[in-house]
């Protein structure tokens, strides 16, 4: 009985053993490699371009820890005005030859790299930006009136709703800190193989990479005062 | 010659010390060409201050048989090299002055001890620091350049590799004169601003100003740039000190796994050892890929190998 005890505690601490050491490798591995595993074959393709060009050397590995100088994806208005690679494209090609240390040309990337890679930015940039905009703290509370005006303004947010219609009295059934979260993003947080994100969704996730603090604070006191 | 007893004294006088300035330095060739590692070719070391920090680069060195490196200050240094005011974005930051003023505090309050320690734990592991790599710029003052040399003085260094500009070049001359110690620029590739290194005639400019302005030959970036580095190594070898050995494409082309960019990294390894010129051969990595830094060094050193073998 010893006996077994004995030798069931050496197959369990090899087995700790073998399981803490590969996840140490790993650990290790992800961060040299670009760390987040991409939660699909196609934007696993983008971390390949992204991750075997370096771009993850100096714009990080999750887009928030930018070094050498290099912009900060995340917030750079340039990524947000792009769509499957149409500005990312032209300027990863050309390179930023004029910088203090110069970004290189990808001028060899074929078309179908670049959409891969600016797919990838995109995944990052969002949850990213989800990440920054959720811990948002409720104060300074937000303004209403510009939450209106941005609703129905540059947002769009009126094209699909109405505060009268699907989000009547929402401000009752969400408190601020949900109401920020569904509105940052309403869908599921990772994409899936073989799913794809409704239009609103996609609308949803293209705004959150746009938000300023401002615009969702003011969205939050202007939906959660709609009771 | 029979030594005088006059001059067996003066040798038994000086012997601790000569004995101390005469320790075998570490030295790793392959075929006569000295092989060292700037250690920003190890991506995936623990961060600014960890106490695993040099101790995983000693680990690394061994573990590639590599005898000496050029250590980058945010090695040796506890804050990130993003608050010494090298990387002009940084600067744009409100914090920056902040965090500036306490980078500059350090270094004129830690005390020397601090350095020597470190040089200590790289001897005590058959290794050593050959350059201190600090990126010199208009935000140091006086007192901390001072300090800087003496830090670099400290850790074993012969010298600096600086990726600095002209301008800045132009201010450390009186401290490498002060110091008798060796600055060598390091280039990249920016070809529109006139302070940065990054061709024959910016180096020869800052050659000029003192002899003891040396270069640190990135050949990547040099390639980078449009220029050639074997007719830059034939013209200036007495006034280089280490080149920094990567692969880039030119035309600002990317970093590529070695032998597979524009940078003629067979023809300068061959001409460094047929003409046995002193210039040493930093590995540095900077490509990318998915496995671990210390893997693809090692394959970056056994493609080094691979030319001097032919």
């Amino acid at each position: 009985m010893m006996a077994m005890r004995i030798r069931g505690s050496v197959i369990v601490t090899a087995v700790v053993t073998m399981l803490t050491t590969g996840l140490r490798l790993d650990a290790r591995q992800e961060r040299d490699a670009g760390g987040f595993k991409a939660p699909t074959a196609a934007l696993e393709r983008g971390r390949a371009v992204y991750v075997l060009n370096h771009c993850h050397f100096c714009h990080g590995v999750d887009l928030t820890r930018a070094t050498m100088g290099a912009a900060n994806l995340s917030q750079s208005p340039f990524v947000g005005s792009d769509e499957d690679g149409n500005m990312i494209g032209p300027l990863v090609k050309a390179g930023l030859p004029n910088l203090q240390t110069a970004m290189p040309s990808y001028a060899e990337l074929t078309s179908e790299e670049i959409v891969d890679l600016a797919r990838y930015i995109h995944f990052l940039r969002q949850q990213a930006r989800f990440r920054e905009l959720s811990q948002l703290s409720d104060t300074p509370a937000g303004d209403r009136t510009a939450g209106e005006a941005y609703f129905n303004g540059a947002a769009n947010c009126r094209s699909c709703h109405s505060v009268t219609g699907d989000l009547a009295n929402i401000g009752r059934k969400y408190d601020a800190a949900r109401l920020r979260e569904r509105l940052l993003r309403p869908g599921p947080a990772m994409p899936s193989e073989g799913v794809s994100r409704t239009p609103g969704q996609a609308a949803h996730l293209k705004l959150l990479e746009s938000y300023t603090v401002d615009n969702v604070r003011d969205l939050v006191a202007y939906l959660g005062a709609n009771r | 010659m029979i030594p005088s007893r006059r001059d067996l004294l003066k040798a038994l006088a000086a012997g601790p010390l000569l004995f101390a300035s005469q320790r075998p330095a570490a030295v790793t060739t392959v075929n006569g060409v000295v092989f060292g590692v700037e250690t920003f070719s190890f991506h995936d070391l623990p961060p600014a201050g960890d106490p695993q920090l040099i101790p995983t680069i000693i680990k690394n060195l061994q573990a590639l048989g590599i005898a000496e490196c050029e250590i980058m200050s945010g090695h040796i240094e506890p804050f990130a090299s993003v608050m010494t005011g090298w990387w002009v974005q940084s600067r744009r930051s409100p914090d920056f002055p902040r965090l500036r003023e306490e980078a500059r505090q350090w270094r004129l309050t830690v005390p020397m001890t601090y350095y020597r320690d470190i040089r200590r734990r790289f001897e005590d592991a058959g290794l050593r620091i050959y350059l201190y790599n600090v990126n010199f710029n208009e935000t140091f003052t006086d007192a901390e350049r001072d300090r800087t040399f003496e830090a670099a003085r400290e850790l074993g260094a012969d010298g600096f590799s600086s990726s600095t500009v002209l301008s800045e070049a132009r201010r450390l001359v009186p401290f490498v004169q002060k110091h008798k110690m060796f600055v060598a620029m390091h280039n990249h590739n920016n070809l529109v601003d006139p302070d940065q290194f990054a061709t024959p005639a910016s180096f020869e400019s800052a050659l000029a100003m003192s002899p003891l302005f040396h270069v640190t030959l990135d050949i990547g970036h040099f390639t980078a740039g449009n220029n050639d580095a074997v007719a830059f190594i034939r013209q200036h070898h007495g006034r280089i000190i280490n080149i920094h050995v990567r692969d880039r494409k030119r035309n600002n082309g990317p970093n590529r796994p070695f032998g597979q960019g524009d940078t003629p990294i067979a023809d300068v390894l061959r001409l460094i050892r047929d003409n046995r010129f002193s210039i040493r051969c930093y590995l540095e990595y900077e490509y990318g890929s998915f496995r671990p830094s210390l893997d693809e060094v090692r394959t970056c050193f056994d493609y080094c190998k691979r030319v001097l073998a032919s």
